[in-house]
């Protein structure tokens, strides 16, 4: 006899399982479009455009789960395992369906592989869901939560797969074809039968509960973390998508985009961004995790569905407040650093919601923190934070001869964007000082903005305040148009990152005559071209160890970790040692996000003592950083931490001008 | 209710290096930036408080020229609903009684339960405006106001006392008072807030519309001339240490050493 797939065998009778089959598609049905239509009430202008590189995306890291091994082979093992098996049970029962309904083609040979193959992918379920358990429950891998539906939905599922392996263990002892053998595992259950008729009578009980429990759990999907099943390839689809720039004018009142809202729902809660967050890991009351789920109970207690039922709202806020601990006054603490959409595997890009957030408290207004609304009044007003007049801007320099090229517009001249920062505090002036040294030594024609230098517009940036952000980008843009700037440099990544990111954007929308476009570069390129070009020679050997911080604006963000580097390395006597949070992995020093103008939040240790503890472990003498910010906050972290006498803190640009003799 | 605020433009002078004019009279205001008065502030945020409690409507005044139409527009982005700009140039040199007189032009014709000012402008500080403003207009009056309660036809006012003592008033309304920083924490204007009312009309008038003739208004109408600014001369005792970073701190160090500062 050919082998072949019977269905609904004596199973009656068959319209109840049609009505509930229905049901659950209902259900489904219905939570999606929940979760469809608040997304739909987000911040709508994201155009979405087609891109097969990111389909391809899209099915390499969601459905084959590379991104998910990143770092943590033994949970992309074990989700590999349950999604493949998932899958592969879930195609193979679409593909009973066709086989019944439309053209029977499981038969032959091609039955028994298709049998073989589903049991192996029943196999791969069941060890993934007991290995996800052990990581949870026995291993507790901290990152981890322990919630209820974290118990439930794999339990749920393995009761799914065993039950399934029982229906047909006792179908084959019912039957006993003589192909049983491929279905190995239900063969080896048809045993627990002691004969034909015992099987026979189990039969139809473990069918129906089987098919009980796979609707209930399909139904169940769009209410648990498990609607990431749907949200993640789209959220994975949607992170290369340029972000759609609204002026603040024509902004509504919605807090979050919706690009923002799928990638709350894409979240599965899995805590690699807790792992990897610098505030959390300071013991701050502050996790990007937690920081999501609130978000998102936020979205669902605005938007839903049902809300214009009493009861139900009622319950959803409940629910909110229930949720955590979480509350808009901890949305300061992120640093912005960029660590967590690192590593996320849905690419939740927590900074940008964070940043929305932040929006609407400015807007409000009464809840900002004290200082940091001193300091965007500062900008505003100074046009710098550091409440200082445009006297002093110019002062850091009023030793050395540089050009000023709001007097004498020289389009050929390099511009060299000093920023607030780096021109208005004692420490960070070093770091020009030596910069305008070595340009001076490598014969570049330069000049600066002098007193007349605007903010770039970072801070309130990152605070949300795009209004002001707005207004001093027209500063800038204005200026370098008037003063026919075209090549510009900075000393912070702040800077550069917002006017390499964060102008362009903004400039189509302005009319084309005012439309300003310029080269820019971090000092730390033009240190590694002079390098290229021979202009920088280094002649003395420092005999120094030194380690380097990755400034999460520069590497992180504008993917800049080589040039540095080469310019450390080519300097004779300099070994450079690396941290074990280097690169895309740096941790952060504490001062992004605006955490430098703002009241203390640190947790103990602080961030930037962790920091300055794991590159006093490398054995270096000294730290080289890049970027204001970072001088000054690990330049404090040594004198809080104690480790004055054994490291030093130094510029990128200190060293090389030390390194060149530079007086 | 209806509350009137009285605000005040001033130069922010905190962290600038000042300078006296040729003149004397005033200092240079070239390289200085303005704000809205720190009390003033308060006052407004109390206003708009107020009236999110109680329901309402919030005028605010102020008079200088136009440039002055930034602290308006503030305050109309921190929820005030009517501005009022008293344009007049007549009004430089004039003493606390003169601005009182030219404020009291307006608020004179305006129906309201609460009169607010600063405790004091951080640029004359004369701490008077308020009071002489509500003498003129026949008001009871309470000053250096750290909270107000809201009554039945009489507002409960708490006033700051010598250390940390309060003192607690009932006034029957309407009444003027003048608010004491601290008193609450003045919200965040944000620059969105402030193009929203951008289309919200200032109101504007002058000396003439309010029938003040010359003579009640600027050096004519004070009873207090200012003479001349000075800055004190540095003092025998005062040294002013120069150098580098590191040279100012070892002198310093040195200076308290001598002293008996350091042992
Ligand atoms: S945001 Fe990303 S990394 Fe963090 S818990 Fe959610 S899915 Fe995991
Ligand atoms: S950006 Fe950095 S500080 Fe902010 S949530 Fe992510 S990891 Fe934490």
């Amino acid at each position: 006899m050919i082998p072949f797939r019977v269905s609904y065998w004596h199973i009656q009778p068959v319209w109840i399982f049609y009505l509930l089959a229905i049901a659950t598609l209902t259900v489904l049905g219905l939570g999606i479009a929940i979760h469809v239509s608040v997304w739909r009430k987000g911040i709508k202008r994201q155009s979405v455009s087609f891109s097969l590189k990111d389909i391809f995306k899209v099915i390499k890291e969601g459905i084959l789960g590379t991104r998910i091994f990143k770092g943590d082979v033994a949970a992309g093992t074990m989700h590999g395992l349950i999604i493949w098996g998932f899958l592969i049970l879930f195609v193979g029962t679409l593909a009973l369906s066709a086989d019944y309904w439309m053209f029977p083609f499981l038969h032959g040979s091609f039955y028994l592989l298709y049998s073989f193959c589903l049991e192996l992918a029943g196999l791969m379920l069941i060890t993934g869901l007991i290995w996800a358990l052990i990581r949870r429950y026995v291993q507790r891998v901290p990152r981890l939560e322990r919630r209820f539906e974290d118990l439930l939905v794999p339990v749920w599922l393995l009761a799914v797969a065993i039950s399934g392996y029982l229906a047909e263990g006792s179908r084959l002892g019912a039957q006993s074809p003589e192909w049983a053998g491929w279905s190995f595992v239900g063969y080896g259950l048809s045993h627990l039968w002691s004969g034909q008729k015992e099987a026979m009578s189990a039969y139809p009980w473990f069918w129906w509960l089987h098919a009980l429990l796979s609707m209930g759990f399909i139904a169940y999907i769009p209410f648990s973390k498990l609607f990431h099943i749907l949200a993640a390839p789209v959220s994975i689809y949607l992170e290369n998508q340029p972000l759609q720039i609204i002026p603040v004018e024509s902004r509504e009142e919605e807090v979050f985009s919706y690009r923002e809202a799928i990638f709350f729902d894409a979240c599965t809660r899995c805590g690699r961004c807790v792992e990897v967050c610098p505030s959390a890991g300071a013991g701050e009351p502050f996790t990007p995790r937690d920081f999501i789920a609130w978000a998102k109970q936020g979205l669902l207690t605005d938007y839903h569905l049902l809300n214009s039922v009493d009861r139900f709202k009622n319950w959803m806020e409940q629910r909110g407040t229930e949720n955590g601990q979480f509350d808009a006054s901890k949305i300061w603490h992120c640093t912005t650093c960029r660590a967590c959409l690192e590593v996320c595997p849905v690419y939740v890009a927590t900074p940008d919601a964070i940043r929305s957030a932040r929006s609407k408290v400015v807007e409000q207004g009464t809840e900002m923190p004290d200082l940091l609304a001193r300091s965007l009044k500062n900008v505003y007003k100074y046009h710098n934070p550091w409440e200082a007049t445009k006297k002093k801007r110019a002062k850091w320099a009023s030793d050395l001869d540089i050009p000023n090229l709001t007097k004498e517009a020289d389009g050929n001249r390099l511009c060299y964007f000093v920023g607030c920062t780096t021109s208005m505090e004692l420490r960070a002036q070093a770091l020009a000082q030596s910069f305008v040294k070595i340009l001076n030594h490598a014969e570049v024609p330069f000049g600066t903005l002098g007193k007349k230098e605007p903010c770039c517009g970072d801070i309130a940036r990152r605070a949300g305040e795009d209004g002001l952000f707005e207004m001093k980008m027209e500063d800038c843009s204005d200026l370098f148009q008037s003063c026919g700037i075209q090549d510009v440099v900075t000393s912070s990544p702040h800077c550069f990152h917002t006017f390499r990111n964060e102008y362009p954007p903004y400039m189509t929308l302005r009319e084309p005559d005012e439309q300003v476009s310029f080269r820019v570069r971090h000092y730390t390129e033009v240190l590694a071209e002079l390098l290229g070009k021979g202009s920088l020679k280094f002649e003395n050997s420092l005999g120094l160890k030194v380690t380097y911080h990755d400034p999460c604006y520069l590497g992180r963000y504008n993917r800049i970790f080589d040039a540095p580097r080469e310019v450390i390395r080519a300097i004779p006597g300099v070994k450079l040692l690396e941290m074990t949070h280097h690169r895309e992995n740096s941790l952060c020093c504490g001062g992004g996000g605006d955490r430098m103008w703002q009241e203390e939040m640190d947790g103990d240790p602080k961030m930037s003592e962790i920091r300055m503890q794991e590159a006093a472990a490398t054995g270096a003498d000294v730290v080289i950083t890049a970027c204001p910010l970072c001088l000054i906050m690990l330049e404090d972290a040594l004198k809080t931490s104690g480790l004055e006498n054994k490291l030093r803190i130094m510029d990128l640009n200190e060293l090389v001008a030390m390194a060149l003799e530079l007086k | 209710m209806n509350i009137v605020v009285c605000v005040k433009q001033v130069p922010e002078v905190s962290d600038a290096d000042l300078e006296i004019n040729r003149k004397g009279s005033d200092i240079d205001r070239e390289d200085l930036e303005f704000e809205i008065n720190e009390w003033d502030n308060y006052a407004v945020e109390e206003a708009v408080r107020l009236k999110e409690a109680h329901g309402g409507h919030v005028t605010v005044i102020t008079l200088g020229d136009e440039d002055c139409e930034d602290v308006l527009r503030q305050s109309l982005a921190m929820g005030a609903d009517e501005a009022i700009l008293i344009d007049e140039d007549g009004f430089e040199m004039s003493d606390a009684a003169g601005i009182a007189k030219g404020l009291h032009g307006v608020v004179k014709d305006l129906s309201f339960d609460i009169l607010l000012t600063g405790v004091q402008s951080s640029d004359n500080s004369w701490g008077q405006v308020g009071l002489i403003l509500a003498e003129l207009l026949g008001l009871p009056y309470a000053s250096l106001v750290v909270g107000i309660e809201m009554g039945d036809g009489k507002a409960t006012v708490f006033r700051e006392l010598e250390s940390d003592t309060q003192e607690k008033v009932e006034l029957p309304l309407p009444a003027a008072m003048t608010v004491q920083t601290g008193i609450n924490t003045p919200r965040y204007v944000s620059i969105l807030g402030i193009k929203k009312v951008r289309k919200i009309k200032i109101k504007e008038t002058d000396a003439d519309e309010l029938n003040l003739s010359e003579d009640e208004i600027g050096a004519e109408g004070s009873c207090v001339t200012s003479r001349k600014l000075v800055i004190p001369s540095i003092g025998g005792a005062a040294e002013m240490l120069t150098g580098s970073l590191d040279d100012i701190c070892n002198k310093a160090a040195q200076i308290i050493q001598d002293k008996g500062g350091l042992v």
